[in-house]
């Protein structure tokens, strides 16, 4: 056996000093700041001020359009003070916030619900200088040598029409086609209107006769004959930025609204206080003890974070265990295996390439959650909450051991297979034939784990935790449901026998195959050669 | 006192036999040569002797063990396929397959160097395997075959792919093998260095053993062989009585075979008499070459390919 742990040493190193092994280990963590790092790059550098023209022929509800485009802006100064302020504060507030009793929705939502129930709470901040003099009343509160408070840019900003493509005379006399007609070439980016060259995003048109055009409810409603273009118009070229044509048709509804209430002489202090009236709801689970069944984010991140474990322990598996049959095809093809034959049996050569790369995954996977940790304390903040809470969850779950045995297992089940298909190829193109079909047969948990996660405990995961090449893929997948006992227990005793027999089988192959030379045998001849080496024993 | 000893070894793959009832006894302290033609068998013996493959009957007695396995701390192996791992480096690979022989870590490692200074690859020790020259490469797997001082050591082809100056320096591993006791079993196509440094031969072809004695037994089987070159033809030759038989050789010269109890002298003086008038006379003793063509020439041309 002692030569068994020299071939592992042997293994490990030179696998170690690959660029492959390093390449792994180190996307992981690039991966994982990238993903975190490059959408709030995104928001605060790389999106443009869009620009847009706003053609009001009421001259009633352009206001309320502009009014719209000021509290989108005012939410956005009102999130990015507070996550501000949060970072740098006295005695770091991050620390205490108590995640088991963060509701399950993060900062963004919790400000669009503030702007939904009440949208002039934040009109204040609109005023001139109210956001510095906010700034002011925080530096008491902040920690020294913070950071200066920058001011997030304003996404869309109105632009004036030049009086040459249309004059102010006929601004409002002009059909909207006619004003579409006009400006066409500047939402097509064939020209500018601004010195800085920056596209006209969008051109919203308000007929003079828009507060006619109302959809009516009702019977009403349904005896109404509208035109396609008839209301307010929204041109853009660019149909996936949907966030300044959902605050304007939002702010105008809410208007056209408040207006009935007037008409019909409701009270407005009445209808803002009953538009600002919520049910309380609250999600609860039953399998959690008495006082604290409330689901926290904590709840939902836990329920998905063994999503990321599957995937990862995929990862790691299809790479070690392509190391294994690289491997073992290099020693086969330049006849080192001779050499090793007349030092070591073949049962330990085995053992000894499974165990060093069974250290190198450790190794890789060790790496992978080291780094993970490390990233998201480093990132851990107001900004990217959900890096605390999954921290947290990970500490909390005991998840990480589970993940260890589970890699384990499922690295032991097709570490056998792949090895003794290296044992069998002499060039890495015979093993490709192969590889097909063990692609496909390790492919299949990588695409149901998302059903699997969703439903932890329903008939698809029942039937993959039963198919032992998939058990520690679903099984992980599983892990945070809390699966039936013998669920648990069973496919674990399964699981062992077959990486047990998968093991004896492949190293009756690995026997036979590594002297081999040429093509690599048919099944038909394999098994032939496998019961009458049997027989022989 | 016997140190390998087969008998009666077949080996066979399906309906193929690659070796069959090979027999033979090889003393402690012998350089024997394993010569025969290619797929004759060599190798297969080889890797039986080893216990890499599993004869399919006989059996064998290795340093005493039934199985190499048990005593492969005793044996150093040099495949015929030379190969290392790429991205190892010279002393590492030499330390990597004495450890697996039962030498300690550091022992290990300093024998490494040790070899490697002593046959002049001294400066490539911290080299990686894939940097170095074939011949260098071939020399670093010879070095790693026996860096754990085995009792017993099998070279299967170790002078193939090395230039002159490095065969030397390889009869110089095998003479300082044996002078420090070891057993050697090596296989050659080069009969010159069949000759030069073995005691003992065994000849095998067609999976079957041709021959197995001392160089000079070899050489006995054939007669001495007469050349001449003149100006006469073969029927002239032949008709003298010491001339068994004649023929013309490659380098157009007459290839003579003195009948039995016939000299070179005899036949000279025969030469004279005829008034054959001779323009060069050649006698030699046969050599290995001439032995293993005599012996498997026929077979090797038509040797069943595997």
């Amino acid at each position: 056996m002692n030569n068994s742990f020299i071939i592992a040493g042997r293994e490990y190193a030179d696998n170690a000093r690959t660029k492959g092994f390093w390449i792994n280990l180190l996307m992981f963590p690039i991966i994982l700041i990238a993903s975190i790092k490059i959408p709030q790059l995104l928001e605060e550098k790389a999106m443009p001020t869009r620009n847009y023209i706003l053609v009001d022929q009421t001259h009633e509800l352009g206001d309320v359009v502009k009014l719209a485009v000021d509290r989108q802006y005012a939410a956005k100064v009102a999130e990015s003070m507070s996550s501000y302020f949060m970072a740098n504060a006295k005695g770091s507030v991050t620390k205490e916030m108590d995640l088991e009793s963060m509701p399950a929705s993060s900062l963004d939502s919790m400000m669009s619900d503030l702007l939904e129930s009440d949208p002039s709470a934040l009109d204040a901040l609109n005023e001139p200088g109210a956001i510095e003099s906010a700034i002011a009343m925080m530096q008491l509160g902040l920690q020294e040598g913070s950071p200066e408070f920058e001011k997030p840019r304003r996404p869309f900003t109105e632009v004036e029409i030049p009086s040459s493509i249309i004059g102010d005379d006929e601004l409002s006399i002009l059909n909207s086609d006619e004003i579409v007609s006009r400006l066409r070439p500047y939402l097509l980016g064939d020209g500018y209107l601004t010195a800085d060259e920056n596209e006209l995003f969008a051109l919203i048109i308000i007929p003079p006769d828009a507060t006619q055009q109302v959809k009516r409810g009702g019977v009403e409603g349904l005896a109404q004959q509208l035109n396609e273009k008839d209301g307010v118009q929204f041109w853009a070229k660019n149909l996936a930025d949907i966030s300044l044509s959902r605050a304007i048709a939002g702010a105008l509804n809410e208007h056209l609204r408040t207006n009935e209430y007037k008409r019909l002489g409701v009270d407005e202090d009445i209808v803002s206080q009953v538009k600002s009236s919520q049910m309380l709801f609250t999600s609860f689970d039953p399998s959690k003890d008495a006082g604290e069944e409330k689901v926290s984010m904590a709840d939902t991140i836990r329920q998905f974070a063994p999503l990321g474990f599957v995937y990862l322990m995929w990862i790691a598996i299809f790479t070690v265990v392509n190391m294994l049959l690289n491997n073992t095809i290099e020693e086969k093809s330049n006849r080192i295996i001779e050499v090793l034959l007349s030092s070591a049996t073949p049962w330990e050569i085995m053992c000894g390439k499974l165990l060093g790369i069974a250290g190198i995954g450790m190794t890789m996977m060790l790496g992978w959650i080291l780094s993970m940790v490390a990233v998201l304390m480093y990132m851990a903040g107001p900004q990217v909450e959900w890096a605390m809470t999954l921290l947290e969850v990970i500490k909390s779950s005991g998840l990480l051991p589970l993940f260890g045995l589970y890699f384990l297992c499922g690295y032991l089940t097709y570490a056998g297979v792949f090895l003794a298909i290296g044992s069998l190829c002499s060039t890495i193109k015979e093993s490709q034939n192969f590889m097909g079909t063990a692609t496909v047969i390790l492919m299949v948990p990588l695409m149901t784990m998302v059903f699997v996660a969703r439903d932890p405990n329903g008939m698809l995961a029942q039937v993959l935790t039963w198919i032992p090449l998939y058990t520690p893929f679903v099984m992980m997948n599983r892990a945070a449901a809390d699966p039936p006992a013998f669920d648990m227990y069973g496919s674990a005793i399964l699981m062992l026998v077959t990486i047990i027999t998968m093991l004896w089988v492949s190293s009756r192959i690995f026997r036979i195959g590594i002297l081999r030379t040429g093509q690599p045998p048919k099944i038909v001849e394999l098994f032939k050669s496998l019961t009458t080496s049997l027989k022989n024993q | 006192m016997t140190v390998l000893e087969l008998n009666k070894l077949v080996k066979r793959y399906g309906d193929f036999t690659a070796v069959s009832d090979l027999s033979l006894k090889v003393p402690k302290g012998a350089i024997y040569g394993l010569l025969g033609p290619n797929g004759a068998g060599k190798t297969t013996a080889i890797r039986m002797i080893l216990d890499i493959v599993k004869p399919t009957s006989g059996e064998l007695t290795i340093l005493g063990s039934k199985s190499a396995m048990g005593v492969r701390e005793r044996i150093g192996y040099l495949p015929e396929e030379k190969g290392l791992y790429k991205k190892m480096k010279a002393w590492a690979i030499i330390a990597y397959f004495a450890r697996l022989k039962g030498v300690p870590a550091a022992v290990a490692k300093q024998r490494a160097f040790e070899l490697l200074e002593r046959y002049g690859l001294g400066d490539f020790a911290n080299a990686k395997v894939e940097t170095l020259s074939k011949g260098m490469g071939q020399k670093v797997q010879v070095l790693a075959s026996i860096a754990h001082r085995p009792d017993f050591v099998i070279l299967d082809e170790p002078f193939s792919g090395l230039d002159p100056s490095n065969q030397q320096v390889m009869e110089q591993v095998i003479s300082d093998l044996n002078k420090e006791g070891a057993t050697i079993i090596f296989s050659t196509h080069v009969m010159s260095h069949a000759e030069r440094i073995c005691d003992r031969i065994l000849l095998i072809a067609s999976a079957k053993k041709v021959f197995d004695g001392t160089v000079q037994q070899a050489k006995d089987l054939l007669p001495p062989r007469v050349r001449v070159a003149g100006e006469f033809s073969v029927e002239q030759l032949s008709s003298l009585p010491s001339v068994n038989s004649c023929f013309i050789d490659e380098d157009q010269m007459f290839s003579i075979d003195i009948s039995s109890g016939c000299s070179p002298q005899q036949l000279m003086s025969e030469c004279f008499d005829a008034k054959l008038s001779l323009d060069s006379f050649e006698y030699r003793q046969p050599d290995l070459h001439d032995v293993f063509l005599h012996l498997v020439g026929e077979e090797a041309k038509v040797a069943t390919v595997r």
